[in-house]
């Protein structure tokens, strides 16, 4: 019998052969590739659609378990009270290869989403849906999940975890639910053997040792948590910043969202939510046009607070970023307000001047 | 799972005008089961639906020992509340309450009370105000500090003259400026400190107003030697969800909705932003 944690091996193709068994019980959505090369994590139809020559997706996977736009609930008005329906309860769904750094935002988000006040529409999602990880071989050169404990590959936070050894996985299995999944494969997986252990230690080694450790975050964290920065740095960065929220929408661990109503006609319409983001003017702004963070500076500057404050950092046991360099790719500022630059001018051009030491002290 | 999101039914059962921009509405759940359980704390809010424009936040102002409906008082400023403005009596909200923490009231017990609100925010302190009064006996000494900018912004009016007549409580009030005979005092609200005797031993004092009004009033307090754990407040943000998801309330690793709106100053001190 399989248990938790075990590690065990499974060719590709039965692998590949579980996906179309699944498909009829649930959505499917692993890597695939489109017409211009890029590979995007979309649902499909067989597993044929499925390609193992990915690195990342562009977007976060989050959009699966906090879509970019998701209804609450519709009204209907007219009759003497209004009659409220909430979104129908969602289908299963497998998440196929999903690299490490975004597991590790699933898991920023499942810690969020729960507390005194459990997100029902996240849970619902989170509940029904399954992960089957794959480890990272190979790192990209703005990969830095190395800094922030996102990988390459996991301890926890996955169902199954595929680290690819050719034509074949070494599967760690995570949860009950990947326990159930392995049952359901053709043919009995094998147990590990030590060789192919070890053979998954030095690829992920090798990968480590790939990974250009972009983000030394330690000296950030300290600067942040004690306000040991130079206003003149925010003030620069502010001014440097487009406040377009890239940086927010494909970063794994943001989550902030708006609430609009939509009416769809003189009687019905629907109320949604939908991602914002903290580096848009109108985030803070109140009806009395009052707006705390009314400066681009004050947004840079919070931004990082929420990433990397010890305050936050104490409250979810890990800063608020994966390492998984979207932010580099996706900021318009020439490379000068991703988390791992920002670190870094943090470090070389954010400390303060020494306090004066007093005369005859 | 509970829906965090979906509102309750609440009807609108009465509607007062208090002064040319703002109105407070008497609300009672549709559900009557639901209304006899439902009960509040002072300082604690509700996220009001305009179904079809949008939610907002009020703070409950009416005595959350009077059972069966609750009051909040809206300013039309937004467009959900210039949509609450054009509602009636009869008229259907949505309302998803109660939430946030609360203002101290076993914890005062014994000390002087003192009350200093700015225009729109005397409606969230009469939560304390009035529950406080009902045991009037259990407090010491007992003071109402209002400002407005003129006399007709002046909310509540007939509860002031009320207020006015007790010879348990002082109160008094002032507005910035007036054209039309108000022969009271004139001046922000701070320049009333002077008029009152403040023990600063034993005095706890819960302030809510404009943003640059309760700054005043804090660094006011603090020169009069107040203890920051005994000056209260309630702070103000743009807000969404009301539940501590959506991020727009968040000073620090704070999140105004849910770890207050009630906030010492002590605990508003440590906020990296302010």
């Amino acid at each position: 019998m399989t248990q938790v944690g075990q590690k065990l091996v499974v060719e590709r193709e039965q692998m590949l052969g579980l996906l179309d068994a699944l498909r009829k019980d649930m959505d499917i959505i692993g890597p695939t590739k489109m017409p211009d090369g890029e590979v995007t994590f979309e649902h499909i139809e067989s597993s044929k659609e499925i390609t193992f020559d990915y690195m990342n997706d562009f977007d976060p996977l989050k959009r699966y378990l906090l879509p970019a736009k998701e209804d609450l609930f519709t009204f209907k008005l007219g009759q003497k009270l209004p009659k409220l329906e909430a979104a129908s309860p969602k289908k299963p769904q497998l998440l196929f290869g999903v690299r490490s750094c975004d597991v590790q935002g699933f898991v920023h988000m499942d810690a969020f989403f729960s507390g005194a006040y459990q997100d029902n529409y996240y849970w619902e999602r989170r509940n029904q849906t399954t992960i089957i990880s794959m480890a990272c071989n190979r790192p990209l050169d703005t990969c830095f999940c190395i800094c922030c404990n996102g990988g390459p590959w996991l301890e926890r936070g996955f169902d199954l975890q595929l680290t690819d050894l050719g034509g074949r996985f070494l599967v760690d299995v995570g949860s009950d639910k990947g326990v159930d999944l392995l049952g359901r494969i053709k043919g009995a997986p094998s147990t590990a053997s030590e060789k192919e252990e070890s053979q998954r230690q030095a690829l992920m080694q090798a990968c480590d040792a790939q990974m250009i450790p972009t983000a030394y975050l330690a000296k950030a964290v300290i600067q942040i948590t004690n306000n040991r920065v130079r206003d003149e740095l925010w003030e620069k960065m502010g001014a440097e910043c487009f406040s377009c929220g890239g940086c927010t929408h494909v970063c794994p661990c943001c989550t902030c969202f708006d609430v609009q109503d939509c009416t769809i006609d003189e009687t019905t319409g629907v109320r949604f939510r939908c991602w914002d983001s903290c580096q848009y003017s109108g985030f803070t702004r109140e009806a009395s046009s009052h707006n705390p963070r009314a400066r681009t500076k004050e947004r840079v500057k919070r931004r990082f607070y929420h990433k990397l404050s010890y305050a936050y950092i104490h409250q979810d046991g890990h800063p608020g970023c994966v390492g998984c360099g979207r932010c580099i790719t996706v900021c318009q500022a020439f490379g000068l307000l991703d988390i791992s630059a920002v670190v870094k001018r943090l470090r070389r051009e954010g400390q303060p001047e020494p306090k004066p030491v007093a005369a005859n002290a | 799972m509970e829906n965090i999101y979906l509102p309750e039914l609440a009807v609108i059962d009465k509607i007062v005008e208090e002064t040319r921009d703002t109105k407070t509405f008497t609300l009672r759940f549709a559900d009557e089961n639901y209304n006899s359980r439902f009960s509040f704390k002072p300082g604690q809010f509700v996220e009001a639906s305009v179904f079809g424009v949008g939610e907002a936040p009020f703070g409950f102002c009416s005595n959350p020992n009077r059972k069966g409906s609750f009051d909040i008082t809206v300013r039309a400023i937004g467009a959900v509340t210039n949509a609450m403005h054009r509602m009636d009596v009869g008229d259907v909200l949505g309302i998803r309450a109660p939430l946030g923490n609360s203002f101290p009231l076993e914890e005062v017990k014994g000390l002087d009370i003192l009350f200093i609100a700015g225009g729109i925010g005397l409606p969230p302190l009469k939560s304390l105000i009035e529950p406080m009064l009902d045991r009037r006996q259990d407090f010491s000494n007992f003071t109402i500090l209002y400002g407005a900018r003129t006399p007709q912004d002046r909310v509540y009016k007939s509860i002031l003259a009320d207020w006015e007549k007790r010879n348990d409580l002082v109160f008094m009030q002032t507005v910035d400026s007036s054209h039309d005979g108000w022969i009271g005092n004139i001046g922000v609200v701070t320049t009333l400190f002077e008029k009152i005797e403040i023990d600063t031993t034993k005095t706890v004092a819960f302030t809510c107003g404009p943003p640059v009004m309760i700054r005043f009033v804090i660094q006011e307090l603090l020169t009069l030697g107040l203890p920051e754990d005994r000056i209260i407040s309630t702070l103000e943000r743009y807000m969404k969800c009301g539940v501590g998801k959506c991020g727009h309330c968040a000073i620090g690793n704070k999140y105004v909705c849910v770890d207050g709106p009630v906030f010492s100053y002590r605990q508003i001190k440590k906020l990296p932003e302010k």
